[in-house]
């Protein structure tokens, strides 16, 4: 199997898929000749022309209003919002329209979008252009959103997001777009709703998102060193949630270690941890369920400042070494 | 297009019904079977059916929150549009939509909106779409001048142009926005030269209430984008006779003012025209406006005896399988 | 002008009492006189009224806790008056009459600044107010000056059991009383392995209890139990005990008594039960016998002038002593009377303040359960309590020499012996004996 990038793959899954679906296709700012913000959908513009690769002057309302638009007459738009704190313009079309209307008008229509946005922290962006809001759209019924970490399932998972009839929500952090792995070169389906372990292990759970998948398994091949066998969840879709794969997971180990980038006052960490201590997993807890997650501050430009806002592989090695070796 | 009388019956009866059932859901209202709240559009009839009157069954529409005269005049079946007024299982939208998200996308009408200015961008995608698919339809896209002053708006008209979607965008003009006079910030002329702003090839306003000359300036424009000229705006220039929802006191106009536009009546200036132009007798008027009100009123015993949704039914239909 | 609400003062030597129920809360509008808040003292529950009119506000005491006798609790305000900024104050109990017992100092945080749940926190923690930098208005101390003086995690108190979830799942399953595990976790936690290495030991014997607590769960040491707890440990920490056991003979007893309750069917009188009987004649004899109804006293002897006769109750949540009053002076048939409307009252929880004071010598009955012979710990400031185990039927030989079965009742008299020597016990028991068996002497 060949190894290509994160961005790769994104482009790739996209591709393969507007070849194979006419209705398919893309709209969003400077997609086309300039090929996307991160190059993103670079090549695409000359593989598709421009009746499927819309590129727009700044309007993330009506982009994604006119995509929401589209799909709900029998297309299969890919919207993209440049960074995802721009998202907040798009919300009124994404939140109000795309998520509402099939419910609204009774089932009559599906809104099959999918709205790709790039997120997170770690280019020295700063304020505007560094933020997570995946927990702002896993509150809307009517949305799916999807948060994928590696090159394998970022391929597999837009593929699925594209196919699923309902509007998804498909984050991509920004510094994995480098990052490499194996990845079919045929079109291939990631179920959306379901959780991967990327890492077994029996002293502690760890259910992180995004980049920060990469960074527990990272702290986690540093306390192997110290004896401690530390399991990594990535639930990879956050609406719906693979409750039993995560359930499964605490009930084998007595202890959760939540990690996201987000800020940690009102993130998806809380919902997690709600989740967790319904369920059935709650009768197996040896210890609090601990959240690990963004300072809360907006993002700084101050490298270190930046670096501190949110956890890096030391501090989950810290959380999880109290938590594995019960200190709290 | 010439005014045969198959087609003034049609216009007739069709703005009849619309008259009654904005009655008969203001009366409905009153007597307390009605949840929530509901926009009328007592006095804009001639917008709609002047407007929808130039297309053809397979084109679309899509409206605003006062969008009950808009679904009628696409045609809508009666009896489940009255039954989704009242919230009941077998209405359009099975009842989860009520008066302000009434839709029939089957009959091509993709539904009335909550948000105003909610429908605009949609309209530029529903028109990319149209494009794509060559199946040389148009869609209707019918706002009010309080949308006009949205972001949405203006982008909208921005991406509409260029990607010169087979789209027809309707500004009704009914003076206000809720209780915003447009005439404070804008007239309906202005709105309509915004279209050569922003680089359509046409644009107008028109007197809404006169059913002819609406459909006139709407064929002409529907008739443009299905040849691939692009998207127009016009601006059909009406009032409404009932405040902007049943909430509403009236407090920012004066009764002069309605009396005034209520001479205007667009139902009556027709009638006057067809029976002038012996197209109609009166006797036939008179024999219509009964069928209006009485196709209305088997909708509303229809809407009345239709089962409410069942709870367990709650979470149905938020996700497509 | 907020009217102050605080703990009152009841009992002569009570120094906290422990709120129960508000009967009101935050906001709520209250009469003067009204009783909005159940409070419990060593003895029983009181009824506690407003003590003006207006609206109840800044409640700063909650069930459970257990509070200094003139602590603010909660304020009376008048209708859009805030609360008041100063500092409780914690009032001085008043000395009526001798207490029995010495009452401690009021500690001397009262010159401090402090909030009046910060002020509850620290005494009931055992932390020194003056110790604490405020963080409030004018260096006022706070709650979270408090909690942050005692460290990031607040101590449980008493009674509470930490434990993980897992812990308290598998203790459930293993039907294992979490009371009894020893937690590793981090303050003492019990975690599921601790449970699951918990081997219950073999010295636990199971009483039949009067209701089974809870397997598992804690019950929070406070109320009765609590003063119980703290009572009897004192006594048994601070009275040096004798105890004497005498074996009687009941033969006579049981004729008299049912001769007595021939009578009083007769009558219609309140039947004579075997506890009435033991009051008057214990009662009798202790007239005889005054230092066993005595107190120690600020390092004097007092002997008490009444005598003041308390009958044990066993109730579902401990142990209670209403008081037959001038037990020598009162006659079998009213001491019946008395004595079986305490006991009623006592098991419907309606006994009043006046019920369980004035004690001097408490008699003990375990007879009815089977129990041959037990050591009762004295009920300060009592001098001595008397045990009475079970009659049963038992083979004993005759003054001449004969074999013969008797009803035989082993009693046991528990006596301080700073007051009380043994020739002295020994003279009571005596008498004690003589007057069971020949039971006509309580007509003397």
């Amino acid at each position: 199997m060949r190894e290509i990038t994160y961005l790769e793959a994104v482009r790739e899954a996209m591709t393969q898929e507007m070849e194979r679906d006419p209705r398919v296709f893309m709209i969003g700012e400077d997609i086309g000749e300039y090929g996307g913000a991160f190059q993103v959908s670079y090549g695409m513009l000359e593989k598709f022309g421009p009746e499927r690769i819309l590129d727009t002057p700044i309007t993330e309302l009506t982009l994604t209003g006119a995509a929401t638009g589209a799909a709900l007459i029998g297309m299969r738009p890919i919207a993209e919002i440049m960074f995802m704190d721009f998202t907040t313009l798009a919300s009124e079309q994404l939140v109000n329209q795309a998520a509402k209307l099939r419910f609204m008008f009774g089932g009559q229509s599906t809104v099959p979008l999918v709205l790709r946005t790039p997120a997170g922290s770690g280019t020295g962006a700063a304020e505007h252009h560094s933020q997570s809001f995946e927990n702002w759209f896993v509150h809307v019924p009517g949305l799916k959103v999807v948060m994928p970490t590696t090159p394998y399932d970022v391929k597999g998972l837009l593929v699925s997001s594209i196919r699923d009839d309902n509007p998804v929500v498909f984050i991509e952090h920004k510094l994995l777009y480098k990052t490499k792995g194996d990845v079919p070169e045929e079109l291939y389906e990631i179920p959306l709703g379901k959780a991967d372990v990327k890492r077994e292990g029996k002293d502690l759970t760890i259910v992180a998102t995004a980049i920060m998948v990469q960074r527990s398994l990272q702290a986690a091949e540093e306390l192997a060193k110290e004896g401690l066998d530390i399991e990594v969840v990535d639930p990879r879709t956050l609406r719906p949630l693979d409750t039993e794969t995560i359930v499964n997971s605490v009930k084998k180990t007595g202890k959760v270690l939540i990690v996201h980038e987000a800020v940690k006052t009102g993130g998806f960490g809380g919902e997690l941890a709600g989740v967790i201590a319904e369920s059935e997993a709650f009768g197996y807890l040896e210890a609090p369920i601990i959240r690990l997650a963004g300072r809360e501050v907006p993002i700084p430009y101050n490298r270190n400042l930046e670096q501190k806002s949110v956890p890096q592989v030391e501090d989950i090695i810290e959380k999880a070494r109290e938590l594995a070796t019960l200190k709290v | 297009m010439a005014l045969t009388k198959e087609k003034a019956e049609n216009y007739l009866l069709q703005m009849y019904q619309i008259r009654a059932f904005e009655e008969q859901a203001e009366k409905s209202y009153m007597a307390g079977k009605i949840h929530g709240t509901m926009h009328l559009s007592i006095g804009q009839e001639a917008s709609a059916v002047g407007s929808i009157s130039t297309l053809e069954p397979t084109d679309y529409i899509i409206g605003h929150h006062r969008g009950h005269g808009l679904t009628i005049a696409k045609g809508a079946d009666l009896n489940l549009m009255m039954a989704e007024f009242y919230g009941k299982e077998n209405g359009y939208c099975r009842g989860r939509g009520g008066s302000m998200h009434i839709a029939d996308v089957a009959g091509g009408n993709l539904g009335a909106n909550g948000v105003v200015g909610g429908g605009i961008p949609l309209a530029v995608g529903v028109g990319i779409a149209l494009k794509m698919q060559a199946e040389n339809r148009v869609l209707l896209a019918f706002f009010g001048d309080g949308a006009a002053s949205t972001g949405a708006f203006h982008e909208s008209m921005i991406l509409a142009v260029l990607f010169q979607v087979p789209v027809v965008f309707i500004c009704e003009n009914n003076q206000y926005a809720m209780s915003f006079a447009a005439n404070d910030w804008t007239t309906s002329k202005k709105i309509a030269a915004h279209g050569e702003i922003y680089g359509m090839a046409e644009s107008c306003s028109t007197d809404g209430n006169d059913l002819l000359e609406v459909q006139s300036a709407v064929e002409a424009a529907v008739k443009r984008a299905r040849e691939g000229g692009g998207p127009s705006l016009i601006v059909n220039d009406t009032y409404r006779w009932r405040g902007h929802s049943k909430s509403d006191r009236n407090r920012y106009r004066t009764n002069e003012e309605i009396e005034e536009w209520k001479k205007k009546d667009p139902i009556v200036k027709f009638r006057k025209h067809v029976v002038s132009k012996k197209i109609l007798t009166e006797k036939e008027v008179e024999k219509i406006k009964e069928q209006g009100y009485a196709d209305i009123e088997a909708a509303r015993i229809f809407a009345e005896a239709s089962p409410e949704p069942a709870i367990e039914t709650l979470e149905e239909g938020v996700y497509a399988p | 002008m907020a009217i102050e609400m605080i703990m009152p003062k009841v009992d002569m030597d009570q120094e906290t009492g422990t709120v129960v129920e508000w009967l009101k809360s935050d906001g709520q509008s209250v009469e003067e006189g009204e009783v909005i808040l159940v409070i419990e003292t060593d003895k029983i529950a009181i009824d506690v009224e407003s003590p003006g009119s207006g609206i109840l506000n800044g409640i700063s005491a909650i069930p459970g806790d257990v509070v200094p006798i003139g602590t603010v609790i909660a304020f009376i305000l008048a209708e859009g008056e805030e609360l008041p900024d100063q500092p409780a104050k914690a009032v001085e109990p008043a000395q009526a009459d001798p207490p029995p017992q010495v009452s401690d100092p009021v500690p001397a945080t009262q010159d401090v600044s402090a909030t009046p749940v910060a002020r509850k926190m620290a005494q009931s923690q055992g932390v020194d107010l003056s110790t604490i930098k405020g963080s409030g208005s004018g260096g006022k101390i706070t709650k979270a000056d408090v909690e942050a003086a005692l460290g990031s995690a607040m101590p449980l108190s008493p009674g509470d059991i930490l434990a993980s979830p897992a812990a308290r799942r598998i203790a459930r399953v293993k039907d294992i009383n979490l009371g009894l595990v020893k937690g590793t976790g981090p303050g003492g936690r019990i975690q599921g392995f601790d449970v699951e290495a918990y081997i219950p030991s073999k010295s636990q014997v199971g009483l039949p209890a009067l209701s089974s607590p809870p397997i598992g769960d804690s019950i929070p040491l406070i109320g009765m139990r609590k003063k119980i707890a703290e009572r009897l440990t004192e006594s048994y920490q601070s009275i040096p005990h004798i105890q004497f056991t005498s074996r009687v003979d009941m033969s006579n007893f049981i004729k008299a008594r049912n001769d007595y309750n021939e009578l009083a069917l007769k009558r219609g009188d309140e039947k004579i039960s075997v506890t009435a009987m033991l009051v008057k004649m214990v009662g009798m004899i202790l007239a005889d016998h005054r230092m066993l109804n005595s107190s120690i006293i600020d390092d004097k002897i007092m002997v008490h002038p009444d005598i003041n006769i308390g009958v044990a109750v066993a109730l579902e949540e401990g142990l209670i002593v209403p008081v037959v009053k001038n037990a020598d002076q009162k006659g079998i048939s009213q001491i019946a009377v008395e004595s079986s409307d305490l006991v009623n009252r006592a098991r419907q929880e309606k006994l009043t303040n006046a019920d369980v004071k004035g004690g001097t010598f408490t008699i003990t009955n375990l007879g009815p359960f089977g129990v041959e012979q037990f050591n009762a710990i004295i009920n300060p400031p009592e001098a001595g309590i008397l045990a009475i185990g079970a009659t049963t039927s038992e083979v004993v030989a005759t003054p001449d020499g004969a074999i013969a079965v008797r009803p035989i009742m082993r009693f046991t008299l528990s006596a301080d012996h700073r007051i009380v020597d043994g020739a002295v016990a020994a003279r009571f028991i005596a008498d004690l004996k003589t007057t069971l068996e020949n039971p006509v002497l309580m007509n003397y």
